[in-house]
């Protein structure tokens, strides 16, 4: 029987399995489910924002904001891109490509280290675009 | 070093140093010959180049895991090696009979070479990455054949564990597909077919078993995360290794003639082949977050790290950016397969090789890690060769679209040479980035020479 000790989670902090959840759903928006991972996400930090343990919170409220700002950063910057190079420009292709791949790739890292953060029942916090820590897990 | 017998994989490791080295150096010759054609001609043609450089990688890989099994094997059956003296006779026959063929391959014309080595008896030459002569194909047969029998041995006359189990399937399974290199049919469709049940089933089958194996290997040994845990990762890895890969073969059988169902197939499994790398990344690092000791090899650690990332990115993102049959359609064979070759070699298997290196070779000159001084350095030589590496595959990339764009999209397609020439500052920037990279192997390979406070091997 496999457990979830096995792979190297730890139950000792509450709310850790959340923050695994949180840190899953947001891999899987950018992965996967995008649009349906995230509506999940967000149902969860609506629901679990006032009184969920602190590591859930923290976790919950960076995958919820980081996953808006990947949202500003993917779809609207290369919108922007595509709009202001124009479809029919080579060099937009260049740009828009290189920018998506390397955008999309930074924050699936980043949610990786997030995931590992939460799996180890540590608090996170997503460089330059991710929320102040208001609490300590 | 537990095990007197695991020394021998000292000079596998050196040899393994030495051949990168010409790698990177004929690398650096091409990458100049596709800006300024006639440089180095007619001494170093750019087929002859492109064959030196693509078979050294794969040699020196092959020598870095062969070191590697016999560092690791001992340790894991806590056993010395069946036959230590087998293994440094291996030692000197593969990199005499590679020495060999690197300078049949320059000096003597291709077609020549073809008729001096036999190649009229079994045709198996003339193909990507599987240019060897006859009889270097035999010796690496024989090389691994004795080196799987070594191994193998020594695993049977001791413990078996689960890291030692997969690189054992891992390194078998390298023998068995490169049996496929001595199949080469008339019919130029079976001919692709099956070469790559080679090269794909090596890179992105049985290689990978290698690599999670010394993976697992260095992060037991540097962060003392209990053995059950990571074998567990291990198991998944593999599982999601080869449920992936094996059908994801289908990715090279686009249009080459193979019925129109491969590329379903290939598009479909060959989707979900970052999904082991990506296991990988977070075991790396949720191993070393939940780790019980500060090892004093903060090098390899940095290693073991970078090298699931660099995978990660490399196999996973910038294959998955062109398996898709309808982007295939159009990127096939252009810049960006180089941007992702680049990058995945790099990231998966160069890097696991110089993790399993720098945590092996202080223990092999008796000590648990080299100095803070040299560990500095062997850290510079990581940063420099990576986000070299990055640039280099950035640059590639933006080389292919350019390229896509301009050969192949365009409704008044321009002929290959054209478009080339219209990409070459992209090829000069890739260049540029090829020269750090060379300055971080060559401060990689002087960090073992700098001296200073080492910690003692416990």
């Amino acid at each position: 029987m496999i457990s979830e000790e096995d792979f190297g989670v730890r139950e000792e902090i509450p709310g850790q399995g959340l923050a695994i959840a949180a840190e899953a759903l947001f891999l899987l928006n950018l992965l996967a489910l995008p649009g349906l991972a995230f509506a999940i996400l967000a149902g969860l930090w609506f629901r679990f924002r006032h009184d969920a343990p602190p590591l859930a919170r923290q976790h919950l409220r960076q995958a919820f904001v980081v996953s808006l700002w990947g949202g500003v950063l993917i779809v609207v910057c290369s919108a922007g891109i595509l709009l202001a190079g124009g479809l029919h420009e080579q060099w937009t292709w260049v740009v828009l490509i290189l920018y998506f791949t390397c955008i999309h790739s930074t924050l699936i890292l980043l949610g990786m280290v997030a995931l590992v953060k939460a799996m180890g029942g540590q608090g996170w916090r997503f460089p330059v675009i991710g929320p102040k820590l208001d609490c300590q897990p | 070093m537990q095990y007197k017998s695991q020394a021998v994989a000292k000079p596998y490791f050196i040899a393994a140093i030495g051949l990168f080295v010409g790698q990177i150096l004929f690398g650096l010759i091409l990458g100049l010959q596709y800006v300024i054609g006639d440089f180095l001609f007619p001494a170093i043609p750019f087929n002859v180049a492109r064959m030196v450089h693509t078979n050294l990688l794969i040699v020196w890989l092959l020598f870095g895991f062969m070191g590697g099994a016999y560092y690791m094997i001992p340790e894991e059956s806590e056993t010395e090696l069946f036959s230590p003296k087998l293994a440094l006779a291996m030692f000197w026959i593969f990199l005499v009979a590679g020495a060999l063929t690197i300078v049949g391959y320059l000096t003597v014309p291709y077609a020549a070479l073809a008729e001096m080595t036999g190649n009229n008896l079994i045709e198996t030459m003339g193909r990507e990455f599987l240019e060897q002569p006859l009889p270097t194909k035999l010796g690496i047969v024989v090389v691994a054949l004795a080196f799987l029998f070594n191994i193998t041995m020594t695993v049977l006359k001791g413990k078996k564990t689960s890291i030692s189990l997969v690189l054992l399937i891992g390194l078998w399974g390298l023998a068995v597909f490169f049996l496929f290199s001595f199949y080469n049919p008339v019919n130029v469709v079976l001919d692709k077919f099956f070469w790559w049940w080679t090269v794909h089933l090596w890179v992105e089958g049985v290689w990978e078993l290698i690599l999670g194996s010394f993976l697992a290997f260095v992060l037991i040994k540097t962060t003392g995360v209990d053995r059950e845990v990571i074998e567990k990762w291990l198991y998944v890895i593999v599982t999601l290794t080869l449920i992936t890969g094996i059908i994801g073969t289908g990715h090279h059988y686009f249009w080459i003639g193979t019925p129109e169902y491969w590329q379903w197939w290939g598009s479909i499994f060959s989707a979900l082949e970052p999904i082991p790398f990506f296991a990988m990344t977070v075991f790396a690092f949720n191993m070393v977050n939940r780790r019980r000791r500060e090892h004093p090899n903060k090098a390899a650690v940095l290693w073991a790290l970078g090298t699931g990332v660099m995978a990660f990115l490399g196999a996973g993102v910038w294959g998955f950016l062109h398996t898709l049959a309808p982007v295939n359609y159009y990127t096939h064979g252009t810049q960006i397969t180089a941007a992702h070759g680049h990058m995945a070699f790099y990231g998966a298997y160069a890097m696991v090789n110089l993790m399993m290196i720098s945590y092996a070779m202080p223990l092999l000159r008796g000590r648990a890690a080299n100095s803070n001084k040299s560990q500095v350095l062997e850290m510079w030589a990581f940063w420099l060769m990576t986000v070299a590496m990055v640039f280099i595959t950035l640059f590639l990339t933006a080389a292919g679209i350019l390229q896509v764009w301009l050969q192949r999209a365009s409704d008044a397609p321009l002929p290959f040479m054209v478009a080339q020439d219209k990409i070459a500052l992209f090829y000069w920037m890739r260049e540029w980035a090829g020269v750090f990279f060379l300055i971080g192997l060559v401060i990689y390979i002087v960090s073992f020479f700098v001296g200073g406070e080492e910690k003692q091997a416990v």
